[in-house]
């Protein structure tokens, strides 16, 4: 046999061999559906499959593990994919490529306004406003004839929140931000440095509360340099969200919204009509919505981000401790 | 306090409890790899053979193939994502044509390097046109093609991180997960077994060119003989 055919067949052989392997790359592929096979595949899938997209952040992650675990429950075969961005998955949703997402009223209301009636829609003609029942009810309208099914928001909510130390709320007597605005007392605001034009913060903290705002500490929503230097008392105010579950290990206490400056941020799943309009999974999905409250994410959210659990173990064991899995 | 909630960079508890998520991530971030570097290679070799027959064309295919290889990693995903959804074959695709640059190059180079005078005698002895190429041509660029190969592998594997804005970028999708909590072990596991699979690929690569070119060291051991 000369050289140049064996040479010739160890070719072939390594090309049958990389495709080879290929193909096993291939299948693992295709059997883990691109992120976390989530853990509600535990469903039978007897009603078939539902993928439930999450977007890169922990809270969001969470969400879609609770959901994915509950349809799981409810005999659907289920995956979560994560993908970036609102941007990016909204699109899959519309198509069916994702069938469930987590979201939040307000800001998928505006997002969907933005896409609808064009860029300046959301600062011109918003549609979200505090009241939960007015603002997924305009969702309603720009989601349903994109193919999306929103489904009834609960409880829980993720929205911008506003917190003092703990001293400094007992020794000027403050519960809401109205008598934070009635305490007359100069507060710098430890925020992004976008809080000094949005109306949500220092503008409507000045006009809705009356609080006397002498600056701006650009330090990010919610960091923990942030609320460090509230903790300091180098700033006395600092912005994040409800669920932030951190607040707490620096003697932080929320400020009541009384006056409802922010958005109804609350939690509702959405999901396209086609894929997943069946009322079984509105149904399994709303046993959670009502269960889940503000502080049970927040605590979720603290579980991943300070322990390092697993989203998906800790959805698991919040809808054991709920009963609202039985498998 | 376990060195996960310590968030420690190197911690055996983070390996013990997520050695799924990493074998499945790795598992993932070799198959997209080894399909994107298999099919640039499918696409790569007719394109250098079509430069190198009509030499017109040879601008052409070397210029697309590297201004595809300008478009920012980030923006060819989402550039993408209309037309393929949110799969691995997004990636892949993405993969594919930042692997051409390179491949399409080398192949040429390596086709154009064969001496005149090999193809010459196997011409007269007879060779027909696919004989030719399968049989004196390409072991003659195999070098330059391997060369090719392995800067294509070890450039995927790295690329292949930024599949995670759709949820299919093996390692990357755990790099991503752990960037916003700063999860200190998961990004320094993630992307040692990136670096160690980068590593690992050359040389597998280097073995295999090894192997499929045994004259290369026949001849200098008979120099040195």
């Amino acid at each position: 046999m000369s050289r140049i055919s064996r040479i010739a067949g160890a070719v072939v052989g390594a090309l049958a061999l990389t495709a080879g392997l290929a193909a096993c790359g291939g299948d693992s592929l295709e059997k883990q559906g691109g992120g976390s096979a989530g853990a509600g595949g535990a469903g039978d899938g007897k009603k078939g499959s539902l993928v439930v997209g999450a977007a890169a952040f922990t809270e969001s992650k969470v969400l879609a593990e609770l959901y994915a675990q509950v349809l799981g429950d409810a005999g659907y075969r289920t995956s979560v994919t994560t993908v970036k961005n609102r941007e990016l998955y909204e699109p899959s949703l519309e198509k069916g490529e994702i069938d469930v997402v987590p979201e939040y009223a307000a800001t998928i209301a505006e997002f969907l306004n933005a896409k609808v009636n064009g860029p300046k829609a959301p600062e011109e003609k918003p549609v979200a406003s505090s009241d939960p029942a007015a603002t997924v009810a305009a969702l309603k309208k720009l989601a349903e004839p994109l193919g999306l099914k929103v489904l009834p928001a609960g409880e829980a909510v993720d929205q911008n929140a506003f917190a003092v130390t703990r001293e400094f709320a007992e020794k000027n007597k403050l519960k809401t931000l109205s008598d934070l605005g009635a305490a007359k007392i100069k507060v710098k605001i430890a925020a992004g440095d976008e809080c000094s034009v949005r109306p949500f913060c220092a503008p409507g903290l000045k006009k809705t509360y009356g609080i006397d705002v002498a600056g701006v500490d650009p330090k990010g929503v919610g960091t923990p340099q942030a609320k460090q230097a509230v903790k300091d008392g180098v700033d006395q105010l600092v912005l994040t969200t409800t669920t932030d579950a951190t607040i707490d290990s620096f003697g932080l206490v929320f400020l009541e919204d009384d006056k409802k400056l922010q958005n109804a941020d609350n939690v509702l799943p959405v999901v396209n009509a086609k894929d997943a309009g069946a009322p079984e999974i509105a149904a399994a999905l709303d046993k959670l919505t009502k269960a889940l409250t503000t502080a049970d994410l927040a605590e979720l959210n603290r579980k991943v981000d300070a322990e390092r659990a697993k989203p998906r173990d800790v959805a698991e064991e919040y809808l054991r401790s709920k009963g609202l899995i039985k498998k | 306090m376990s060195c996960l909630a310590t968030n420690d960079w190197i911690c055996g508890e983070y390996l013990r409890t997520r050695s799924q998520e990493l074998t499945d991530a790795t598992l993932q971030h070799v198959g997209i790899t080894v399909v994107s570097v298999l099919i640039g290679l499918v696409v790569a070799v007719p394109l250098a053979l079509i430069a190198r027959a009509r030499p017109r064309f040879a601008g052409p295919v070397l210029g697309l193939t590297t201004v595809l290889y300008t478009v920012p990693s980030l923006a060819m995903f989402s550039l993408l994502l209309p037309l393929f959804g949110l799969s691995a074959a997004l990636v892949v695709t993405g993969l594919v044509m930042y692997s051409l640059t390179i491949l399409v190059r080398n192949t040429l180079a390596g086709l154009q390097a064969v001496p005149a005078e090999a193809r010459e005698a196997a011409r007269g002895m007879g060779y027909g046109p696919a004989r030719l190429l399968w049989e004196v041509e390409l072991p003659l660029a195999l070098p330059a093609l391997m060369a090719g190969i392995r800067m294509a592998t070890v450039s995927t594997i790295a690329l292949t991180t930024v599949g995670s804005i759709v949820g299919r970028g093996g390692l990357g999708n755990l790099i991503e997960d752990a960037l916003p909590s700063f999860f200190k072990a998961q990004v320094l596991t993630a992307s040692v077994l990136c670096v160690l699979l980068a590593v690992v690929a050359d040389l597998l690569l280097l073995g295999l060119q090894r192997l499929l070119t045994p004259w290369t060291r026949i001849r200098v051991a008979g120099g040195a003989g």
